[in-house]
């Protein structure tokens, strides 16, 4: 019966990773830039995951193990590669040409560029909290630094996107307008 | 208190209400008479709500494939219609060319309020209030068209919404059976469970006085309140406002 018992719980959990894969994949993008990293990087962490499984006390608190892990890997892989590894965005032509909205993915393009230049520690921030929606305190756990520095990186990183984003905004912006619907 | 002294580490804690309720109350409070603050504000906003969706169409997953086309339309326009907001954000702040006509309380001196809560994030569901103060054809035709694909869009994505609809002016007037050509298409909106109807209290007595007639609307539209509590009341809440 504790078989059946487990092998259902090992289920359930393969299932709540699965779910979480698209999610920790678009991190895992916005760190490297690089989407065969990105893939090789979530399979480790899931792989990881499901090993170590016994290891989560309380599933309330599965996304910042995992992200945890995703983000163990990510500096395991940084140490190996060494910090001054540059990434090559890998564009996809097709897909900018077949955009509806062009100008708009002008705009995601020109956004990532801004935190492609942002210091390691910075975009693993900024991300985690303004795309993945991670409170300080869980980034703080996520990376294992404290949370006044996790405080002082979020306010750089906005800080340096703002201007990079401003500067863009003055010239390429201009022929936009606020939505309206008349 | 000194907006002057407010620093841009704190509007950051601020806008990702980290600081205490006084701390946050203060600054609320500062930023109704300080439009250099607000914009500030609204800057930062604006940078959250970029990052937020800069990664939300990515290269495929090699694992994913499946999943992504799926997803793929829904995250395509959800990106076009929040970038176009976040543009109108950016644009905003240094040009000001869209600030409505001045003078009127909602339209104009809330307007960078407005502004900032376009940018607001809520992942988890989407809070939408659309405003119509005018029965011109092709900006009801368009506010009704726009009310359709918000709906459309989010049911098809499973995301939980709420649509608000704000009437004044003669814009109240398209709510009015006999009157409005209209009704059967709002209708068929009430009918949807996540959408509400208003109209301004006070836009009614107004159409009342003028008109000399009893201004009836349709049973289920809400009119004991007016815009001007409605609409900054949504807006403190983080809704996301969109003018007609």
């Amino acid at each position: 019966m504790k078989i059946v018992k487990n092998l259902v719980a090992a289920y359930s959990l393969k299932a709540e990773f699965s779910a979480r894969r698209n999610k920790l994949y678009r991190i895992a993008y916005s760190w490297c830039h690089d989407p065969a990293l990105a893939d090789d990087l979530v399979q480790e962490t899931i792989y990881k995951a499901l090993k170590n499984a016994s290891r989560l006390r309380d599933i309330q608190t599965i996304d910042t193990w995992l992200y945890r892990i995703l983000f163990n890997c990510w500096q395991d892989y940084l140490r190996v590669k060494g910090r001054n590894v540059e990434f090559v965005e890998m564009h996809d032509d097709d897909q900018a040409d077949q955009s509806e909205n062009y100008q708009q993915s002008q705009i995601v393009e020109r956004v990532r560029a801004s935190i492609e230049q942002l210091p390691l520690p910075l975009r693993e921030v900024v991300t985690l909290a303004d795309f993945a929606g991670f409170s300080y305190a869980q980034i703080a756990e996520i990376t294992e630094v404290p949370i006044g520095t996790v405080m002082s990186r979020l306010f750089r990183a906005r800080q340096n996107l703002k201007q990079q984003l401003l500067d863009f905004g003055s010239d390429e912006l201009s022929e936009f307008k606020l939505r309206r619907v008349k | 208190m000194n907006t002057k002294e407010i620093t841009e580490d704190k509007l950051n804690l601020f806008i990702d209400e980290q600081l205490d309720s006084d701390e946050m109350n203060e600054i609320r409070q500062a930023l109704l008479d300080d439009k250099a603050l607000r914009e500030r504000v609204c800057q930062l906003k604006a940078v959250r709500e970029l990052v937020g969706y800069a990664y939300s169409e990515v290269p495929p997953s090699r694992y994913e494939v499946t999943v992504q086309k799926n997803t793929n339309s829904f995250y395509g326009r959800a990106i076009a219609a929040s970038i176009t907001l976040v543009v109108g954000v950016l644009v905003g702040w240094s040009t000001y060319q869209y600030s409505p006509v001045a003078g009127n309380v909602i339209s104009a001196e809330n307007t960078f309020q407005y502004v900032a809560n376009h940018v607001s994030v809520d992942h988890a569901q989407r809070k939408i209030i659309l405003h119509i103060d005018s029965g011109d054809l092709r900006v009801v035709n368009a506010a009704l068209n726009e009310a359709d694909h918000l709906l459309a869009t989010y049911r098809e994505a499973n995301t939980p919404m709420r649509l608000e609809v704000v009437t004044n002016k003669s814009g109240i007037n398209i709510l009015r059976p006999g009157v409005s050509p209209y009704i059967d298409r709002i209708q068929k909106l009430i009918d949807d469970d996540s959408v509400s109807f208003y109209a301004c209290e006070r836009s009614i007595e107004k159409a009342h006085k003028k008109e000399g007639v009893d201004i009836v609307l349709m049973p289920e539209v809400t009119t004991n309140k007016t815009a001007r509590e409605i609409i900054p009341d949504r807006l403190e809440k983080g809704w996301v406002y969109i003018k007609a």
